[in-house]
C-alpha cells in the first residue's frame, strides 16, 4: 500500500496536474489488465508508460510501432547459430514484463493481431513451439486518434484486449507551467525509483481481486450492462466481457482506496475508462465521453 | 434529440394515421390529406434519423392550411371547424415532436382524436373503429415504453380488459344530457331532433330514423282508441312552393269544440321548439306553463328549452272543430303560390265532377288511393313543381308529401286546407303504465274545412296509403329496415337481401340502446334495478366516487403494512427521501459515498448521524457483513428518527 502511494506520488511528480488519470493507469496495472493510452502528440503518453514501467520495477522494453514492423519482430525468431550448428529461438521484446507498444496503430494489423494473441494468452507460438511469457505481463500501447492518414485503427474487437483505455489531455495552466519551468522529462524520468517489484505488485494484484464484491454491486454492474444494450443509444451493448473488466478495475481501485470491498462509486470512477473503448455511439456527432456520463446518470445506484 | 425514443414512435405515428382515416368522409378532403403527409413525413424523419425542421418554419407553414381551412368553412370552431383544426395541429405536432415526454403527449392526443369521428357518426362501424383505434393507440403506447411488439400485445390486451368494466359502468350510469351524448351543434341547419318550423319534403322523414322517445303519457281512466291518438303540436297554414309555414297572420280564432268523448291524461315532455304536443283537440284552458296557440295548439310559456315539464291536460277526442271563417280568413286558407299545373287540373276536375264538399274530399283522397302510392321512408328527391312531381311522378313519399300534396289539392279545388304536423300513435309501456310517443311517430296530416258544416276535418291521406301506419304504428309501417342504397342492376340475391336485413336491425338495435341510451333510459334501467326515482345518475356516480375512496382504505392500509422485499434498500431511499426533503440535490445515480459527499452541509450531529447510517448501509449492503434482524431493525428505527437539516448559514 505504502509502496504504492510512493509511486503514485512519483508519478504525479513525473504527469504534472492529472492525478486521475495517473490513478488509473495504475489502477489499470493493479487489476492486471493491458493499457492503452490514447492521446494526441506531446501530451505525455509514453512518458507515463515509461514512468510506471520504472515505479512498478518492471523490466520493460519499448517497440516503436511502424507500417514495415514484421510480428518477428515482436515476438522473435530463431537464428542459425554456426557454433552449434543449429538454432537458437532469440526472444523478442515481446518477453518483458512490460511492452512499451508505441503508436500501436501504425503496424499492420498483421503485426497488431500477433501482439493481441500474445496479450490475451500470456503466451506466444513461434514456429510451432508455445513459449509462456513472464509473470506479471502487461502492454501498455499508445495511439494517436487524430492521425489517420497511413494507420491500421484497431478494430472494437481488438480494443476489447485492453482493460482500460485513459487520455490525458492538456495539463491545467498551473501544471503547466511548472512543467515549464521545471526539469527536464527525460531527466527526471532518470531519477525515478522503483518503488515495487514484479513479486510486490503480484501479491498485490492477488489482494485487489479478492476484494469483497456484494450482490447489491454486482446488481449495479448488471444494469450498466443492460442499459447500455437497452439504451438504443450505442451500436452494440456491452458484452459480459466488459462486464467482469468493470468489476476487475473496480476492485483495484477500491484496493488503492484501501477498501476491503468495492462500491458502487469505485465502478463510476473507472468506468469511463473501461468501457470507453468497448462502445460507440449511435448519434453521430456525440462524443463517447458524452454518452458514458449519460449512461452513468441513468442508472440507479441500489 | 430524438434518438431517446428511435424507431420505436413509428407505432405512434402509424396509430395516429389509423386513428384519423374515418375523418376524411366528413372534413375537407385536404385536410386530412395534409394530415396523412405530415405524419409521413415525420415518419420518414425518423427512419432516415433525420432532424426536424426548424420551428419557425413550421409556425409559417401552418398558417397557410388553417387560413385555407378559413376559406373553405368559414370557421375554426364547431364541429367540423374545430375537428379539422385539431386535426391539422396534430399534424404540426408530429413535425415537432422530440423527446419522449412529446411523444406522450401526441399518444394523448391521439386518444382525443379517436373520439372525434363520433361527433359525425354513432353507427356501429364507428365504433369498431374506435376500438381498432384504441388497441393501436395502447399498443403504439406499450411499444414507446419499449416493449417489443409481442409484449406490446399482451400488455394492450391486459389495459383494454382491464378497463372493459370500468367503461360499461360508466356507460351505465355516467349522468346523461337529454338526448344523444354527443349531439353538438351541427354545422349546417339540420334539425336532427324535434320536428321543425316548417314542413317540406324530408323534414319529417329526416327525424324518424332516430326513433327517441318525445313524450310520455299517462291517461285517467281508459284512453281513446290508438287510430285517434293524433297529437298536434303544429299547424301550418301557408306554402311557398316548396315549404309549409305558420303565417303568423291568423291572431284571431273562433273555435268551437262540438261533442266528443273528454279525456284527462297527464303529459311528461320536454318541448321541442318550446311546442307541446296535445291530443287531437285540446281544451281552450290551456294549465299552466301551457299557452294556446293559432291553431288550436300549445306552447309552453317557459323559456328554458330543453327543461322536462310535466302538465295535466284536458281534451275530446271526436270532438267537431266547428269555425266560422270570414272571408280574410277563407281567403287565407285558400292562397296558393303559382305552379304545379297538373295538381291544379285534377283538382278543378274533381270540383267539377262533385256535387258537394263531402264528395268533393272523398274524390281527393281517392286520388291517393286509385294510382299506386308508396309509403317510404327513402323517396327520390323532388325538384321545381314537387306537388306535380309526387302526384304524377315519383308517387313515392312520406306522410309529409301525402299531407302537403293533399292541402294543396285542397286549396286548389277551392276547400280551405291546412297541414298539422305532430305525432300520431304511442306505444303503451306495461311496466310502467305509461304511452310512450317517440320520434317515429311524427306525423303531418291535414285539416279541411268544408264549407257546409262550418268546421275542420281532420284527413289523413297516409292512412289510406298505409293503413298500417295509423292502426299498428309507425314501427311496424316503416320501411325502416328496407335497404338505403339502392341495388342496381336487378334484384339483389336473397341471402344478401337477409344480411342486410340483419344488419339493419342491428344497426336499429345499436341506435336505440347504445346511443339512443340517455337520461329516460337510464332512469328507467335504475327504476329496474330498483333503486327507485330518486337514485339519478349523480348520485349514483357522486356514491361510487365515495365507495372507491373508502375502498383506498384498506389498500391505503396495506400499502404501509406491505411487507418490504428489502427492508435495507427502502430504509437507503428513505434516507434519501429526507435528505432531498433537507434540500441536498441527490441523483439516483449517486453512491453512498456521493451522499455522504453531498450532505456535508448538513449540521454537525445530523452528518455524523447519517455517517453511521451509511456505515452500517455499506458494511451490510457492499461490504458483505451479515446483520441480524434486530440490527436492521435499529437501523431502521434509526432512519426513521432521522431528520436532517442543513447547517444554518
Amino acid at each position: 500500500m505504502q509502496s504504492f502511494d510512493l509511486a503514485l506520488r512519483q508519478l504525479n511528480g513525473l504527469i504534472l496536474g492529472k492525478p486521475v488519470a495517473v490513478r488509473l493507469a495504475v489502477t489499470c496495472l493493479l487489476a492486471g489488465g493491458h493499457l492503452l493510452i490514447e492521446d494526441t502528440p506531446g501530451v505525455g503518453k509514453t512518458t507515463l508508460a515509461h514512468g510506471l514501467a520504472t515505479v512498478m520495477g518492471l523490466d520493460y522494453r519499448r517497440v516503436q510501432f511502424t507500417a514495415d514492423l514484421l510480428p518477428a519482430d515482436i515476438l522473435g525468431s530463431s537464428i542459425f547459430e554456426r557454433e552449434t550448428g543449429g538454432f537458437r529461438f532469440q526472444p523478442g521484446p515481446v518477453f518483458a514484463q512490460l511492452l512499451l507498444a508505441d503508436e500501436i496503430n501504425r503496424a499492420s494489423p498483421k503485426v497488431q493481431s500477433a501482439l493481441l494473441e500474445a496479450m490475451e494468452e500470456h503466451q506466444v507460438t513461434i514456429e510451432g513451439v508455445t513459449r509462456t511469457l513472464p509473470e506479471p505481463f502487461f502492454v501498455i500501447a499508445t495511439q494517436n486518434p487524430a492521425e489517420q492518414l497511413g494507420t491500421f485503427p484497431l478494430p472494437e474487437s481488438q480494443l476489447d484486449r485492453f482493460l482500460m483505455r485513459v487520455s490525458l489531455g492538456y495539463p491545467p495552466r498551473e501544471a503547466e507551467r511548472a512543467l515549464l519551468m521545471g526539469e527536464n522529462r527525460r531527466a527526471l524520468l532518470a531519477t525515478l525509483l522503483p518503488a515495487l517489484d514484479g513479486a510486490s505488485l503480484r501479491r498485490a494484484q492477488a489482494e485487489a481481486a479478492q476484494l469483497t464484491v456484494s450482490t447489491a454491486l454486482a446488481d449495479y454492474v448488471l444494469a450498466v450492462l443492460e442499459a447500455s444494450r437497452r439504451s438504443g443509444r450505442f451500436v452494440q451493448g456491452l458484452s459480459p466481457r466488459a462486464g467482469l473488466a468493470i468489476i476487475a478495475a473496480a476492485r483495484a481501485w477500491a484496493w488503492l482506496e484501501g477498501r476491503d470491498h468495492v462500491l458502487p462509486e469505485d465502478v463510476k470512477a473507472t468506468l469511463p475508462s473501461v468501457i470507453g473503448h468497448r462502445l460507440v455511439p449511435l448519434e453521430p456527432g456525440v462524443t463517447i465521453e458524452e454518452e458514458v456520463a449519460r449512461l452513468v446518470m441513468h442508472v440507479a445506484v441500489p | 434529440m430524438n434518438a431517446d425514443a428511435g424507431r420505436r414512435v413509428l407505432p405512434v405515428l402509424f396509430a395516429l394515421l389509423l386513428v384519423v382515416t374515418p375523418l376524411a368522409w366528413y372534413l375537407p378532403f385536404w385536410v386530412t390529406g395534409v394530415f396523412a403527409g405530415l405524419v409521413l413525413i415525420r415518419a420518414a424523419l425518423v427512419w432516415q434519423r433525420r432532424p426536424l425542421p426548424p420551428r419557425w418554419l413550421l409556425v409559417l407553414a401552418l398558417l397557410v392550411p388553417v387560413g385555407f381551412l378559413w376559406l373553405t368553412l368559414k370557421t375554426l370552431v364547431g364541429r367540423e371547424g374545430g375537428v379539422a383544426l385539431l386535426v391539422l395541429l396534430a399534424g404540426f405536432k408530429a413535425l415537432e415532436t422530440g423527446g419522449l415526454r412529446d411523444w406522450r403527449v401526441l399518444l394523448a392526443l391521439g386518444f382525443f382524436l379517436a373520439a372525434m369521428p363520433l361527433l359525425f357518426d354513432q353507427s356501429p362501424a364507428a365504433a369498431v373503429w374506435l376500438v381498432v383505434s384504441l388497441v393501436a393507440l395502447t399498443w403504439a403506447m406499450a411499444r414507446l415504453a419499449g416493449n417489443p411488439p409481442r409484449a406490446g400485445w399482451r400488455q394492450t390486451a391486459t389495459a383494454l380488459g382491464l378497463s372493459l368494466p370500468l367503461m360499461l359502468v360508466l356507460f351505465f350510469i355516467m349522468p346523461r344530457l337529454s338526448g344523444p351524448l354527443w349531439s353538438m351543434p351541427p354545422s349546417r341547419q339540420t334539425a336532427v331532433t324535434g320536428l321543425a318550423d316548417d314542413m317540406a319534403p324530408g323534414s319529417i322523414s329526416r327525424i324518424i330514423p332516430a326513433n327517441t322517445p318525445v313524450f310520455n303519457v299517462v291517461f285517467d281512466g281508459a284512453p281513446p282508441a290508438r287510430r285517434d291518438f293524433y297529437w298536434r303540436v303544429r299547424v301550418f297554414d301557408r306554402f311557398d312552393g316548396v315549404r309549409w309555414y305558420e303565417a303568423g297572420t291568423i291572431r284571431e280564432e273562433t273555435l268551437q269544440l262540438l261533442g266528443g268523448q273528454p279525456y284527462r291524461y297527464r303529459i311528461t315532455v320536454k318541448p321541442e321548439r318550446r311546442r307541446l304536443p296535445v291530443l287531437d283537440y285540446p281544451a281552450e284552458n290551456a294549465p299552466d306553463p301551457a299557452q294556446l296557440q293559432p291553431g288550436l295548439t300549445w306552447s309552453s310559456r317557459r323559456s328554458t328549452a330543453e327543461e322536462t315539464i310535466r302538465l295535466p291536460a284536458e281534451g275530446r277526442s271526436g270532438a267537431r272543430l266547428a269555425e266560422a271563417l270570414d272571408p280574410a280568413r277563407l281567403a287565407h286558407y285558400l292562397q296558393l303560390p303559382p305552379g304545379n299545373p297538373q295538381a291544379r287540373a285534377l283538382a278543378a276536375r274533381l270540383r267539377q265532377r262533385s256535387a258537394d264538399d263531402r264528395i268533393l274530399l272523398r274524390g281527393l283522397l281517392d286520388t291517393y288511393r286509385s294510382q299506386p302510392f308508396r309509403y317510404t321512408l327513402t323517396p327520390p328527391a323532388l325538384q321545381g313543381q314537387i306537388v306535380d312531381g309526387f302526384l304524377f311522378g315519383s308517387r313515392q313519399g312520406f306522410c309529409e308529401h301525402f299531407a302537403g300534396s293533399l292541402a294543396f289539392l285542397a286549396r286548389a279545388a277551392g276547400l280551405p286546407a291546412r297541414v298539422v304536423v305532430g305525432y300520431q300513435g304511442g306505444r303503451f309501456n306495461p311496466d310502467g303504465g305509461f304511452w310512450q310517443v317517440r320520434s317515429a311517430d311524427a306525423h303531418a296530416w291535414v285539416e279541411v274545412w268544408l264549407p257546409s258544416e262550418e268546421a275542420w276535418l281532420r284527413v289523413d291521406p297516409t292512412a289510406t296509403v298505409s293503413p298500417d301506419r295509423i292502426a299498428a304504428g309507425a314501427e311496424s309501417a316503416l320501411p325502416v329496415l328496407q335497404p338505403t342504397v339502392p341495388v342496381i342492376g336487378g334484384a339483389p340475391p336473397a341471402w344478401l337481401g337477409r344480411w342486410r336485413q340483419m344488419a339493419e336491425a342491428w344497426s336499429f338495435r345499436w341506435q336505440q340502446w347504445v346511443v339512443g341510451y340517455d337520461a329516460d333510459r337510464q332512469r328507467q334501467l335504475f327504476r329496474r334495478l330498483g333503486l327507485g326515482d330518486e337514485v339519478s345518475a349523480p348520485v349514483v356516480l357522486r356514491g361510487l366516487a365515495v365507495g372507491m375512496l373508502l375502498g383506498m382504505v384498506p389498500l391505503l392500509w396495506w400499502w404501509r403494512r406491505r411487507p418490504v422485499a428489502d427492508p435495507l434498500a427502502s430504509g437507503w431511499m428513505a434516507v434519501r427521501r429526507r435528505l432531498r426533503r433537507a434540500g441536498i440535490a441527490l441523483a439516483p445515480s449517486d453512491g453512498p459515498q456521493d451522499v455522504l459527499g453531498k450532505a456535508a452541509g448538513l449540521a454537525e450531529a445530523d452528518r455524523i448521524e447519517l455517517e453511521a447510517l451509511t456505515q452500517h448501509y455499506i458494511d451490510w449492503r457492499y461490504r458483505g457483513q451479515p446483520a441480524s434482524a434486530a440490527e436492521i431493525r435499529t437501523w431502521l428505527r434509526a432512519v426513521r428518527r432521522f431528520r436532517p437539516r442543513q447547517r444554518a448559514a
